[in-house]
């Protein structure tokens, strides 16, 4: 009869049974975390401006988040901070001097038309930030201006008349030539760039640090990264091999978009095979379009490419069904 | 339905397709020679228009028919009583740009004009445009000689913003037409 | 024939470009200004009233083998026609387009009406069709170009208002140069149709509520 007391007080429900205290929050909590170090760099190579443009960003993405769903009567997603990461990025891949009106511009587009118009998270098709930069394009000017690094020349809060303007080194890099900037200035980021991009060891602090919380494998950004470097190895334009790589590197928004960007869940693969596949894709476009392209940076491109070519790379290296026979496993 | 041999049926298609197009064409013919006198007139006012923009005595302007040698990307030379208009077409960012530039016979640029191109808008498209920064762009060239550059390569013109290559094609298009010129002595 | 049905499904229900989607080309490439979409639209609709009705007299003499020849061959007259009196008598117009009036030839809106209308009714109602399908066409282009117009340049009737720069209604940078690319092209057309649903579904409702009312 003993037994028969704990017997009333089990539930019955229907699968999944087992709960993990993993939910979308926390793991952008750890996201957010692991870009802390780039944006305290970013203030300090560009001024105080740098971390007004991400707040403000953060906060209008998260404003039309929390407006979307609230209009639509949709369940609330705001606070599961997804959208926190998206303003986030999206100021990480815009210069310093960039205007505030502009950004929330940026904003709307990647939350509103790319992220909640396709169902929210987890149905964009596309990286919101990305194709937010992409629709920012609308402004060339304002978002190919660069600033000359260090606090001196940065742009102000309030007015960017102050700055002094320079060419990053991957201008000098489009044409084939070795930038100005030295290898050592472009890893720890002394360099003319995007917000959160330049410095290459802060960006791999967050690394190290999602690597931990296991957020995310190393597959995706270390495919990625590799394809670069050995594209820039074997084709260095006639300088010197090493540091070409390096410059290939260390430059641009390379290390951003492989860690951050490039292994977004909801537009990366989840097989294995299709992972690694999507890195190399991201390497190679990326490449193509720094030497032959139009524009001097091809990451974001690249990574958007490859976002709508994940409904196909999740085709390959699917496990085979425990039992199935070899040919229907790969029919299904 | 009555039985027809293969050589009727065919012959019937053929000449009922034939009529059509024939009427088709005649009709076309009508019209093109109505419009013809039109049309050709149009493409002569814009010529001169493109032509007055870069030379002051357009009116008296003449199209050579011999292209002097060696001048790859010169489409069209006129003269007129005391200058030179030369159609160039030097490689932009995403295609040929068709300029006209306007050489003294001394072999000093009169002024340039754009006639098409299919240059980024907001950024290549500036050289073209008719608003300030179009116009400061295009009158940097009035009154140099040829062997031009841009600022980035050491030269004295200044690139739009964002637009180095559209600089540098419509820069080469203002050397080549002086060049041709310097030709024609 | 009913008049009213036909304007009805050539504006909304059957619009050639919202829900048949054909013509697509024209349609994404040249909604940048109010004029070049009038110009396109008139343009559209005058070559189809006359190859419906040319086909429609000619149904019983064309014989159905060679049908798609015959009917390219007549379409292809009236475009070059068009084209030429725009060359002649409107420039302007005729330069903005560019190879988009050639290429009406193979718009599939011409041919599709004359397969599925012309070839199988009388003139008068297939001059209608015409009529009616031009209009929609010339309708959602206009709303596609002053969208596109407006969010990507600021003006409004560019190319034929105030002396062809149109009015300004938003100052010049703060326009999304975007909407007037080719990607501004896909985004629009995406929110019309989205819009035209809306719509259609809103009115159908309200004739059912009207419909049980009366019984």
């Amino acid at each position: 009869m003993a037994q028969m007391k704990y017997f009333y007080e089990l539930t019955v429900s229907s699968s999944p049974h087992a709960h993990s205290p993993i939910t979308t929050q926390t793991i952008m909590r750890d996201v957010l975390i692991a870009l802390l170090p780039a944006l305290a760099g970013s203030v300090y190579f560009f001024g105080l401006r740098a971390l007004v443009v991400t707040m403000v960003s953060a906060a209008a993405a998260m404003f039309f988040e929390w407006a979307y769903r609230k209009m639509m009567k949709l369940d609330p997603t705001a606070y599961d901070l997804s959208a926190v990461v998206t303003g986030v990025l999206l100021a990480f891949v815009c210069p310093p001097t960039i205007p505030y009106w502009c950004i929330i511009v940026g904003d709307f587009f990647a939350i509103i038309v790319v992220k909640q118009l396709f169902g929210g998270i987890g149905q964009n098709f596309v990286n919101p930030a990305l194709a937010g930069r992409a629709f920012m394009f609308s402004w060339p000017v304002l978002m190919s201006t660069w600033v000359k690094v260090g606090a001196e020349h940065a742009a102000g809060v309030f007015s960017t008349v102050d700055a002094v303007t320079a060419a990053t080194p991957l201008a000098a890099m489009h044409q084939g030539q070795l930038p100005d900037a030295s290898v050592m200035d472009m890893f720890l980021g002394n360099i003319g760039g995007s917000l959160g991009e330049t410095s290459a060891l802060l960006l791999l602090v967050g690394f190290a640090y999602l690597l931990v919380r296991k957020v995310i494998t190393p597959r995706i950004p270390l495919a990625y990264i590799g394809t670069v470097a050995v594209i820039a190895f074997l084709f260095p334009q006639g300088n010197d091999r090493m540091t070409w790589m390096a410059a290939q590197l260390f430059s641009g928004g390379l290390f951003l978009g492989a860690i951050f960007m490039a292994t977004d869940y909801v537009t990366s693969p989840v097989t294995k095979l299709g992972q690694v596949v999507f890195g190399i894709g991201c390497g190679v476009l990326t490449m193509l379009i720094r030497c032959f392209g139009g524009y001097n940076e091809g990451v974001s491109y690249a990574i958007l490419v490859m976002n709508a070519c994940v409904v196909l790379l999740d085709k390959i290296g699917r496990p085979v069904k425990f039992g199935a026979p070899k040919k229907e496993a790969a029919r299904s | 339905m009555k039985t027809e041999s293969t050589f009727k049926y065919v012959l019937r298609l053929s000449l009922t397709l034939l009529l059509i197009t024939a009427v088709v064409a005649g009709l076309l013919a009508g019209v093109n020679a109505i419009t013809k006198p039109r049309i050709e007139a149009a493409k002569a006012e814009k010529t001169t228009k493109a032509l007055s923009a870069v030379i002051p005595d357009a009116d008296t302007a003449k199209q050579l028919e011999q292209l002097p040698e060696g001048t790859q990307i010169v489409a069209a030379v006129y003269e007129s009583d005391t200058a030179y208009a030369v159609q160039v077409t030097p490689g932009g960012f995403d295609n040929v740009i068709t300029m006209m530039v306007g050489v003294s016979k001394e072999g000093k640029v009169l002024g340039i004009s754009i006639i098409s191109h299919t240059e980024t808008a907001g950024l290549g498209a500036v050289a073209a445009a008719q608003n300030a920064k179009g116009e400061a762009f295009r009158s940097q060239f009035a009154g140099q000689g040829g062997d031009l550059a841009v600022t980035k390569d050491g030269g004295t013109i200044d690139a739009l913003t964002g637009a180095t290559i559209t600089s540098r094609a419509v820069t080469a298009g203002v050397n080549a037409a002086v060049a041709c010129v310097e030709k024609l002595g | 024939m009913n008049f009213r049905k036909q304007f009805h499904e050539g504006l909304l229900t059957k619009n050639p470009v919202l829900v048949q989607l054909l013509g697509m080309c024209s349609v994404l490439a040249i909604t940048t200004s109010l004029f070049n979409g009038l110009g396109m639209g008139l343009s559209v609709t005058v070559i189809l009233i006359c190859s419906n009705v040319l086909i429609s007299a000619l149904r019983r003499v064309i014989p159905s083998q060679i049908r798609i020849a015959a009917y390219i061959v007549i379409i292809a007259g009236f475009v070059t026609i068009v084209d030429l009196l725009l060359q002649a008598f409107v420039p302007a117009l005729s330069e903005s387009l560019g190879v988009f009036i050639p290429l009406i030839v193979v718009n599939c809106i011409i041919l599709g009406r004359a397969e599925a209308f012309a070839s199988k009714n009388g003139v008068l109602a297939s001059a209608v069709d015409g009529l009616c399908q031009g209009i929609g066409y010339t309708v959602a282009l206009c709303i596609m170009c002053i969208i596109r117009e407006f969010l990507g340049a600021g003006t409004f009737g560019g190319g034929i208002l105030n002396g062809g720069e149109g009015i300004r209604i938003i100052p010049e940078g703060i326009p999304a140069m975007q909407m007037v690319m080719p990607v501004g092209g896909f985004l629009t057309l995406g929110f019309v149709i989205a819009g035209s649903q809306w719509l259609m579904k809103r009115m159908e409702r309200k004739q059912k509520e009207k419909e049980a009312a009366e019984v």
